[in-house]
């Protein structure tokens, strides 16, 4: 057993277009999960969530391709793998996953325990008619759907019974890692508390070993995961234990996204919700140097002209950000930058930063000086 | 299934009720034509009749054995009381040969012509339009396309193209009839070999007419279930390939079965154009001739025919869809 369940380094995936564009949706992710941990992953729509779910697989089909970057599962390596091999040995056993819109997941021809059987022959399971209806039916027990809905066709059950199909169906072959993407964005709010806990239960009862939620829902993701990780046009901006991620994030993007959200305590009245202005980078050319300089309130000079590494604070928490930790640990989404003379800078920290490290941009290494 | 059964009880009565409208136009439609059967029929009996008065007992003869003397409402009964004892009436222009017998003469002919020729013209149509859009490539960009341009012509010209080609042009098929003239049908092999033959240029006529067609709806079908999510679902929880355009296929041809129930209906009038060219015979040249001879009991016999044959393929249908997709079934019940 390797020490990390999970280990993505530096994962680069993008689309092409019709017209031959790339698209780089995601673009140099980086993280580590152990055995029992769960990661949740936010952002706003189109910011790469879904596509750095699929990208995970490790399997890519058009117009999803793999540019660079490794995906370690337990010790075996799954970038560059055949993709038979892949299919047949990782995809529903070693990494699952649970698409966004499950209503629609299910072949609406097929009953769902032909389905079933359709994804363990797809793994050389070969089982008898009764030890297939046995195993079926403790699945379905798992997620308290009754065992008639084996015999159904999809199109025969309610939203709530597809989903907990779904996730039935993606955890039949107890993977390693599970990965649901908005799992519960087209549920009312108790029917997601409940599909939200029955995940957990997955891990509880060892079917599976560790999860990564996506959602746009922060509320959601901090009661859930043990980390939360935001993501911004492609990249994780910030990464760090959930509570603190929702509660003192240190990106500026993260304290506006954090700000955007209501969670219900004492003296909530009196806060003002924040609004992050303008609109996320065109990712077909996304810019060298920070990406979120273009709607930062604490932008300085240097944040247009210098690469933006991933940098980790004291307590090991990921941000993405040119302002030195002390002052972002003390900079609230509300403020304006204080300085001692008007027109100072806030002194960055430039000199830890490797310029121009992994893209060789050219421009960003003269202006180091400063 | 109680639902079930009254949803099928419901639709056998519409189709019963159709029938019976049907069966009042296929009866009075042949004789509102202007013009006396009696007349031309007779005319070639009577030629050499000098005695005019003579001619005119003929005439009457003819009218009252054809029962013409009687008037329409009358003439209606008595059609329908002969259809329950499953008597048609008797030829006007092959008398006194009956109906019933002309028809099982021809049908046969039309049915072993146009139902393999429209099931294969079919699945080849399926076949194409999902190869072209699963495997693009020439087959999106040559063959279809060019099947869809085939498809375009009109029957009777795609026919007379193939009839010039093969026929005149190579000599290699026959250019006429359903087997050799100087034959006598019979269960032997020259007549078999002859029969083959000519069924070629008909056959494949219709097929090439129906390939782009099915291909064009099967296509777009097929891209829009290729994009469905549960097809990345099902790649993702690392299904073969080959089963997921299994369930593609399959989903996809669900309201191709639609236009094979059109195509089923359609098969009469296509046979009558195919059927003439090729001077097949078949239900189609009989039509033709009955209608030019004004031989109304015939025409009705076996538009009769025809109207049960699309009536029983569209229930017969309609109960298999219930049966392949789910989604109609739910449907149905209700």
């Amino acid at each position: 057993m390797a020490e990390y369940i999970l280990e993505v380094k530096d994962l680069k995936t993008r689309y092409v277009t019709r017209f031959r564009e790339n698209v780089y949706a995601v673009d140099g992710v980086s993280f580590k999960l152990k055995e029992g941990e769960t990661l949740g992953i936010a952002g706003e729509s189109g910011c790469g969530k879904s596509t750095l779910a699929m990208s995970l697989m490790g399997y890519y089909f058009p117009p999803l391709h793999y540019t660079s970057g490794s995906i370690i599962i337990d010790g075996r390596d799954i970038t560059g793998e055949d993709p038979e091999v892949l299919r047949r040995t990782v995809l529903g056993t070693e990494i699952a996953y649970i698409p966004q819109a499950a209503m629609n997941a299910l072949n609406p021809t097929r009953k769902i325990i032909k389905y079933i059987n359709d994804v363990l022959v797809a793994h050389n399971i070969r089982l008898s008619r009764t030890e297939l209806r046995e195993m079926a039916e403790e699945r379905m027990r798992l997620v308290n759907l009754p065992v008639e809905v084996l015999d159904r066709y999809p199109v025969e059950l309610s939203g709530g019974m597809k989903q907990r199909t779904v996730i039935a169906i993606s955890s039949l072959l107890s993977p390693k890692i599970l990965i649901a993407d908005e799992p519960s964005s087209a549920l009312d709010v108790s029917s997601q508390k409940l599909v939200i806990k029955m995940l957990l239960d997955l891990i509880d009862k060892g079917l599976v070993k560790s999860m990564i939620f996506i959602t746009h829902e922060l509320p959601l993701l901090y009661n859930v995961t043990k980390k939360i990780a935001v993501m911004y046009a492609g990249q994780f901006v910030e990464m760090g234990p959930a509570h603190e991620s929702v509660f003192e994030p240190l990106h500026p993007y993260a304290k506006g996204l954090m700000g955007s959200i209501i969670v219900p305590s004492e003296g909530i009245r009196d806060e003002h919700l924040v609004a992050v202005p303008g609109t996320p980078p065109n990712l077909k050319s996304p810019p060298q140097h920070c990406r979120f300089a273009a709607r930062c309130k604490f932008r300085q000079p240097l944040c247009d002209s210098v690469v933006v590494p991933e940098r980790f604070s004291s307590d090991g928490r990921l941000f993405r950000c040119l302002l030195p930790e002390a002052v972002l640990r003390e900079l609230k989404y509300e403020d304006q930058i204080k300085s001692k003379q008007e027109d100072a800078e806030v002194e960055l920290d430039v000199n830890i930063i490797p310029f121009a490290e992994d893209n060789g941009d050219g421009d960003s290494g003269k202006e180091s000086g400063g | 299934m109680k639902g079930y059964t009254r949803y099928f009880r419901n639709r056998i009565l519409w189709y019963l009720l159709t029938f019976a409208v049907a069966l009042v136009l296929n009866f009075v439609l042949p004789r509102l034509m202007p013009g006396n059967p009696v007349a031309s029929i007779a005319a070639g009996v009577t030629e050499s009749l000098t005695d005019s008065k003579a001619a005119a007992e003929m005439m009457e003869e003819y009218t009252r054995a054809f029962g013409l003397d009687k008037s329409l409402p009358e003439q209606f009964l008595v059609f329908i009381g002969n259809l329950l004892k499953g008597d048609l009436g008797v030829s006007f222009r092959r008398y006194p040969t009956p109906v019933v017998q002309i028809l099982k003469e021809s049908v046969p002919w039309t049915i072993a012509l146009q139902l393999p020729a429209i099931l294969t013209g079919w699945m080849l149509g399926n076949l194409l339009g999902a190869v072209a859009a699963y495997r693009r490539g020439v087959f999106d960009r040559a063959i279809f396309p060019a099947f869809l341009f085939v498809g375009a012509f009109p029957s009777f010209g795609l026919a007379i193209i193939l009839l010039f080609v093969f026929g005149i042009m190579l000599r290699v098929l026959p250019t006429s009839g359903g087997y050799g003239f100087d034959l006598i049908p019979g269960f032997n092999l020259q007549f078999i070999a002859s029969a083959v033959r000519h069924y070629q240029l008909p056959f494949w006529s219709i097929v090439l007419n129906t390939i782009g067609g099915q291909a064009i709806g099967m296509r777009s079908m097929s891209i829009y279930e290729l994009n469905a999510d549960y097809v990345k679902y099902s790649r993702f929880l690392g299904i073969r390939d080959r089963r997921i355009v299994g369930y593609v296929f399959r989903n996809a041809m669900l309201p191709q079965v639609t236009g094979l129930a059109l195509s089923l209906g359609t098969m009469v009038g296509g046979a009558l154009v195919a059927e003439t060219i090729f001077s097949y015979p078949g239900i189609g040249s009989t039509i033709l001739s009955s209608i030019k001879a004004q031989d109304y009991p015939m025409i009705s016999g076996a538009t009769l025919f025809i109207t049960v044959g699309v009536l029983l393929a569209n229930l017969v249908i309609e109960i298999l869809y219930g049966f392949i997709d789910p989604r109609i079934k739910a449907n149905q019940q209700e």
